[in-house]
């Protein structure tokens, strides 16, 4: 396989990523919506969430990475073990989904909640991380075809680390289009918008369920 | 909280019959002037349907003004064309093509009817593509009058005047809605109405936005080609395979469940209060429509009966005790008739609250009724045309 | 004095509003129906068949052969080239075809459909491929916004769905 200069592929992973960005925006963003109306108001909150959503997703894409460029060239568009991927992750989506929409991850509490009404001593404890991970992880291995076009280029790279560092520029491009969502940060977090967030979590666990569920059926019956 | 039932009811009339009829004389001219091209080449049918509409448009708004009512003599209009529209409609598709479903190959063809409900879905491929997401024809062609340019330009200027009234004087569907609403008189599931009312209304925004994300994504106009109960009745692509059977089955079973047999059940037009994203995407019009209702905290004393009449739970007790309504209230009129003690007003913003109400009733009424007339009434008109035909008259 | 001016302006724009009601039948509607034609919008290639590539004339009628038309962003369709047949009064009864779809003068696909006497009756045809860069169709006649052999209206409108190496989604 002929390994290409390092800027070059840095330049061209960029620019892939840059492209085909709204692809996976209109791909993870219906997700990544919801969620995100949910978090506390503020663009610092906001903001870690979202970096612990891209981080989550860039961990998947470096996934993706190395067990591109350790098939070799073997991931062709044409994959028929695609479907099943793209079903699973899509089910597995929407579990996410329905889970978060539930309410899950709460807070830990004590056994013996003090009343507010005490002075409390010390910092009171951090809420933990909720659904960033999961759904980061999950939207950073969904096989979308400008992500199977960036495997297939990945893999066709000498190194290991040049497949890696092919999908962390990738990523980089694609990310761009994730930061208007820090402008969800302003927007006051009443019960009826938190509320509604959930609701529309709900209603796309139920899409991507149905989708997911129905492309697995059809590789069921289609063999 | 005082009893309601020693609270003073309203006068049998309101007004004379003379003021009555010189204040509805407006409007019996802007009937005559939109039905007279039907006398002129619509044909005996036509005719026959027009000066019923006239009659019956001029009727109720005269009784709106001799009563000082709104909700009553409106829904008697707003029913009507939920039912009769399905008349019309369903006869020109039969006529045309003899079957209510959309071929594919009418849909290559652009020559599907451009419906309101789907402009929500159409905005951002719009915005960033350039893209109209529907299988339609942007300009008006001989087989498709409909087209998506004449009917987003009616929506549009129908909302500037009406705001979110659109959902009591010009949308047909909404007809059926509460037409089955308004069906016995027994409120078996009030509890859970009242109960959970304040989460019910918000689903219609969650819709919207699943709808705006997933049309965006996937370049499809998913309202119609999944959520839209009112294919039932109208028209719905061709079952052709397995996908297409389930989008039916969906659409026939939110039909059944949301527009009969909830109406019926709850006395509140849950499809339009509790489902429909067009209807929270108009709500937003609100924002800057001069018209609204307030409530007179003098004379309101919260016996709640304006919650209760509230067809889409537009009212909470805190928003009456801060003298509004919710931003989904359509204008119906119905808590202001139904307030005993006149605290619930129509009013102008900009202008005090309960000073000259009956103004702003007018000023909103005129230009409600006008569009009704002209849009509502015309399709009334060619529905009943419809049914002439039908008859064996010689 | 600023009630009374926000009453005057209240008043004013109710007004306003009672004279865009009226005159939403004779000028209004128009005018944003233009304003939305002279939007420059189109009609989504999945529905619209996309762009005009060349135009093949064969005399009596025309095949239009249009540009090829990929899925958008997560939209749930195959890339396909659409080919028009028009005017329907114009063809033989029994049409067979070798279009060239790409440009490169070698014929690409054969499209084969008898016309039906009554226009009403459903339509079906063959397309075979004659390379690899094209699927084949037999005996369809509607099935999908990628496959079809379909009457619309004058026009006998096929759409040939592309091999690109790529299922569905």
């Amino acid at each position: 396989m002929a390994a290409l200069p390092l800027a070059a592929s840095a330049g061209e992973a960029l620019v892939l990523g840059l492209t085909t960005g709204p692809v996976c925006l209109a791909s993870c963003g219906p997700v990544v919506l919801p969620w995100m109306l949910v978090q506390p108001k503020g663009i610092g909150p906001h903001s870690r969430q979202l970096l612990l959503f891209l981080a989550a997703r860039l961990a998947g894409y470096m996934v993706f990475a190395a067990a591109a460029w350790l098939v070799g060239a073997a991931i062709p568009r044409a994959w028929s073990g695609r479907s099943w991927a793209y079903g699973g992750i899509e089910l597995l989506l929407a579990i996410a989904l329905l889970v978060y929409a539930a309410g899950w991850p709460r807070p830990r509490r004590a056994l013996s909640e003090p009343s507010p009404r005490l002075v409390r001593i010390g910092e009171a404890p951090r809420p933990r991380p909720s659904g960033a991970v999961a759904l980061g992880f999950l939207t950073g291995i969904n096989l979308c075809p400008p992500f199977l076009v960036a495997g297939v280029r990945a893999a066709q790279l000498a190194h290991l680390s040049g497949a890696l560092f092919f999908f962390l520029c990738f990523f980089a491009g694609t990310a761009i289009w994730f930061l208007p969502f820090l402008s969800l940060g302003f927007l006051q977090r009443t019960p009826a918008v938190v509320t509604v967030a959930r609701m529309v979590a709900v209603l796309l666990a139920c899409w991507y369920g149905f989708s997911g569920a129905s492309l697995l059926i059809e590789r069921i019956i289609n063999g | 909280m005082a009893s309601p039932s020693s609270a003073p009811a309203r006068p049998p009339a309101f007004r004379s019959i003379g003021r009555s009829i010189l204040l509805t004389l407006p409007i019996a001219l802007w009937s005559l002037l939109m039905f007279t091209p039907s006398f002129r080449s619509g044909g005996r049918a036509l005719s026959i349907g027009a000066v019923l509409v006239i009659v019956f448009m001029t009727s109720l708004f005269f009784l709106m003004m001799r009563t000082g009512e709104t909700y009553r003599w409106r829904r008697i209009f707003f029913v009507a064309l939920g039912f009769l529209f399905p008349v019309g409609f369903i006869a020109s598709l039969i006529a045309e093509r003899g079957t209510m479903s959309i071929p594919i190959s009418r849909m290559v063809s652009g020559d599907t009817p451009f419906c309101f409900m789907v402009t929500p879905a159409l905005i951002l491929p719009a915005a960033f593509a350039r893209t109209i997401v529907f299988p339609g024809s942007i300009l008006p062609t001989a087989s498709n009058p409909h087209s998506i340019a004449v009917m987003i330009g009616l929506w549009f200027a129908f909302t500037l005047v009406l705001g979110k009234a659109w959902c009591s004087y010009a949308c047909f569907f909404g007809g059926m809605d509460e037409g089955f609403a308004a069906f016995g008189k027994r409120r078996r599931l009030h509890r859970f109405v009242t109960k959970y009312g304040s989460i019910l209304r918000l689903i219609p925004w969650a819709i919207l936005l699943c709808v705006v994300l997933l049309s965006a994504a996937l370049f499809e106009p998913f309202y119609c080609m999944w959520l839209c109960p009112f294919k039932t009745v109208t028209e719905f692509p061709a079952v052709r395979d397995l996908e297409t059977a389930l989008q039916f089955g969906v659409f026939v079973t939110l039909f059944v469940g949301l527009v009969v047999v909830l109406p019926y059940l709850t006395k509140k037009r849950t499809q339009c209060g509790f489902f429909c994203p067009f209807g929270a995407f108009q709500s937003l019009f609100n924002k800057i429509n001069l018209f609204d209702i307030r409530f007179d905290r003098e004379k309101c004393f919260d016996c709640g009966l304006c919650q209760t009449s509230c067809p889409t739970v537009a009212l909470s007790k805190e928003s009456v005790r801060e003298g509004k309504t919710l931003l989904n209230c359509m204008k119906c009129g119905a808590c202001v008739d139904a307030c005993k003690k006149d605290a619930a007003v129509w009013h102008l913003k900009g202008t005090p609250v309960a000073v000259k109400p009956e103004r702003a009733r007018l000023l909103f009424l005129y230009g409600a009724w006008a569009l009704a007339t002209m849009f509502g009434g015309s399709i009334l008109a060619n529905s009943i045309a419809t049914m002439v035909h039908w008859l064996p008259l010689k | 004095m600023r009630r009374r001016i926000l009453s005057i302006l209240a008043y004013t724009g109710a007004a306003l509003m009672l004279v865009v009601a009226a005159s939403v039948p004779f000028v209004l509607m128009g005018v944003f129906s233009k304003a939305v034609a002279d939007a420059g919008l189109h009609i989504d290639a999945a529905y619209s068949g996309g762009t005009v590539a060349r135009i093949i004339d064969r005399g009596g009628y025309k095949i239009v052969v249009y540009q090829p038309v990929e899925p958008r962003l997560l939209e749930r369709i195959e890339p396909f080239v659409q080919v028009v047949f028009e005017p329907v009064d114009a063809l033989p009864a029994r049409v067979s075809e070798e279009i060239d779809l790409d440009g490169d003068g070698q014929p690409d696909v054969r499209v084969s459909f008898s016309l039906p006497a009554d226009p009403n009756a459903p339509l079906r045809g063959d397309v075979t491929a004659l390379n690899g860069k094209y699927i084949s169709l037999t005996n369809v006649t509607g099935e999908s916004f990628s496959r079809m052999v379909v009457r619309a209206g004058k026009q006998i409108v096929v759409r040939v769905p592309l091999n690109r190496g790529s299922v569905n989604r």
